[in-house]
Formats: structure tokens, sequence, C-alpha cells
């Protein structure tokens, strides 16, 4: 599935907009990090550490076969790893790595893909909800609905997406 | 009294999707005995979300750890803040002895230039409210190391005319409110 995510982050690479494209993912790195780590607070080192691996791909003019999104996620899986393992996280990752599309869980999918076989109101809902942010209250005003309807909707769908991240992770 | 998994899920997961930072650390403290669950909820969401777009200081920040500059000392500056204003402010609100002020700068210089991290749950409250940002934010905003240094190492060295701050004497107010988690 491409995402319009994924082509900015292209645009963003091929244009050389590394600032914008690491506040992208800031984000999305620590709190990765303070999950993976279940809230440790060596969690924003290992942060930091992951960012100067990808601050040196992307120096290093590097290219990728498969979305920017999924190399910044191949590598927060190393440097966690790696974490555990007892290793240094503050090494480049090694001269040649390239994340393959063929081997990754991550690349062909957006949580939109794991409530794909909802209802498509329950679909359109959970959407607004849990990828743009809205609230309840504002879903039932955009969709025209009553506010027990978006209620019930949100229930079926998180109840999906729960069982989906489960036996994703 | 821990509170329900999927509620919390659907509330941190919601507020990431508005753009917020959302201080996962709380919520995983409020899950109680489901902490686990949770972490492995939102770290495979984290995997499969579409992160949101950032924000102008998100860009500023991002722009100034690519520099090698330190990142918090680039939000105070966009905050139109000087250090000294900062420590003011630090000194005030904890009630600190004003004779103390050059030891909060010293200490508050570590904690810019990634030195030292904020780890007291007071102080961070404290700059979030000075700075404007959500406290969970700010152990994130370190500098870049310059050149490759063992995993420790944060940033420069201070400029010499802001020494270190000694740690031998026996702490006071200034050095509890700054070390780590003791």
């Amino acid at each position: 599935m491409s995402h319009a995510r994924d082509a900015e982050d292209a645009r963003l690479l091929a244009s050389g907009e590394y600032a914008r494209l690491l506040a992208v993912y800031d984000p999305v790195i620590v709190q990765r990090c303070v999950a993976a780590l279940k809230g440790s607070l060596d969690a924003e080192d290992v942060a930091q550490d992951v960012k100067l691996r990808l601050y040196r791909e992307l120096r290093g003019g590097k290219t990728y076969p498969v979305p920017f999104r999924v190399v910044v996620h191949k590598v927060i899986d190393w440097t966690v790893k790696e974490y555990f393992d007892g290793r240094p996280t503050d090494v480049p990752v090694p001269e040649g790595w390239e994340p393959s599309s063929e081997d990754d869980s991550i690349g062909p999918m957006y949580v939109e893909s794991l409530i794909a076989d909802l209802p498509p109101r329950d679909r359109e809902v959970a959407a607004l909800h849990l990828v743009e942010g809205l609230s309840p209250a504002q879903i039932a005003a955009r969709l025209g609905m009553h506010r027990n309807a978006v209620d019930q909707a949100l229930h079926r769908a998180r109840v999906k997406l729960r069982e989906a991240l489960a036996a994703h992770g | 009294m821990a509170e329900d998994v999927g509620r919390l899920f659907d509330e941190y997961a919601t507020r990431f999707a508005r753009g917020e930072r959302p201080d996962l650390r709380a919520y995983l403290d409020r899950a109680g005995e489901a902490r686990d669950e949770l972490a492995r909820l939102v770290e495979t969401w984290l995997c499969l979300a579409p992160p949101p777009e950032p924000d102008e200081d998100a860009i500023a920040l991002a722009e100034a750890w690519l520099r090698g500059e330190a990142p918090l000392a680039a939000l105070r500056a966009r905050r139109g803040l000087r250090r000294a204003q900062v420590v003011e402010a630090l000194i005030e609100r904890f009630r600190l002895d004003p004779a103390r002020r050059g030891k909060v700068e010293r200490y508050y210089h570590e904690v810019e230039a990634g030195l030292r991290l904020p780890a007291q749950e007071r102080l961070l409250s404290a700059l979030a409210d000075i700075l404007g940002v959500p406290a969970s934010l700010i152990p994130s905003l370190r500098p870049r190391p310059l050149r490759a240094q063992a995993a420790f190492f944060r940033a420069e060295e201070p400029p010499p005319d802001i020494p270190p701050v000694e740690e031998s004497a026996p702490p006071d107010e200034v050095d509890l409110l700054f070390r780590e988690r003791e």
C-alpha cells in the first residue's frame, strides 16, 4: 500500500530536507524507544543513538529500496536489540546495510490495513479518530452521525485494532 | 488503581495522531500490571501509524540538532528568552537562595549542553512551563555529539566562563534539584 507519508518522505530525501524528515520521525523514535525499554530512563540515550545512525546514513547520501519510514523502524529495531544485548549502540550501522522490502513486516503496513475488514463506516470513523486524532464529537459533526453511533463504531474498531496489534506485535 | 489498557491506548494513540507528545511513561504507570501489554500495543502502533506533520518548533529543533547545536538552547531562543531569564524563573519557582544563582546557571548550562539529564519531575515540569513544551519532550532535547565518542558522551565541554559544578561538597537545595534521580 503506498501512502502519502511515504511519497512526502521520498520528496524530502531527494531535496535534502533532512531537518523536516527528522522532525517527522523524532517523536516516533523517542516514543518507540520508551515503549521498547518499558519506560526506562535509558530510552532517550538509545533514541539519540538511533538519530545519530540515521544522520550518518543521510549524510552518506544513501538511497533505499523501501520507504524511509521502514529504514527508521529497522534502525530502531537494530539499536534496541543491541541495547538489550549489551552491545554499543553509538556505532554506525554496518557498511552495506540495506533494508529490504522482502524481510520486513513494516513496509507494506499502515494502521488502516489493520482495520480494513471493518464495515466501511466503522473504518471511516476509526481512521478519523486514530489517524487524524479527531474526537468522537468532531467525527459526529463531520460525518453527520449521532454521537452514540460514533461511540459504537469506535468500540468495534478498538476491539478489532487491539486484536490486530496484539497479533502483529 | 490501574486503568483499562484499551482506554489508555486509545487516549494515547489519538493524542499522538493530533501531533501532541503524550507522556508515554505516565501512561505506562497508569496501566499498572498491564504496563508491558500497553508498551507492546504502543510500540506496534508506532510502527504502523503515519506520523503527524511536525510543527515549526519541531523543525527548528531538528535543524539545531543537525547543526550540532543544543536543541534546548534553540528552543529557549525561539521563546525569546536569555539563559539568565530561565535561571531567574527557576530560582523564583523553587524559592532558591539567590546567592546560589551562579550554581543554578552552571547546572542549567549543563542541562542545555546535554551534559546533565533533568530527571527530577519537578525540574522537568518547571522547564516545560517556562519553555512552553510538554515535560516529556525535554529529556530528548540533547545536542548531537560532534565527533565519535563513547556512548555516554553528550556534548562539547562547557565554555571556560561556565565551570562545571563541583559535586564533592554536601548537596544543597540546588544540587538536589538538578542531580539525577538518586
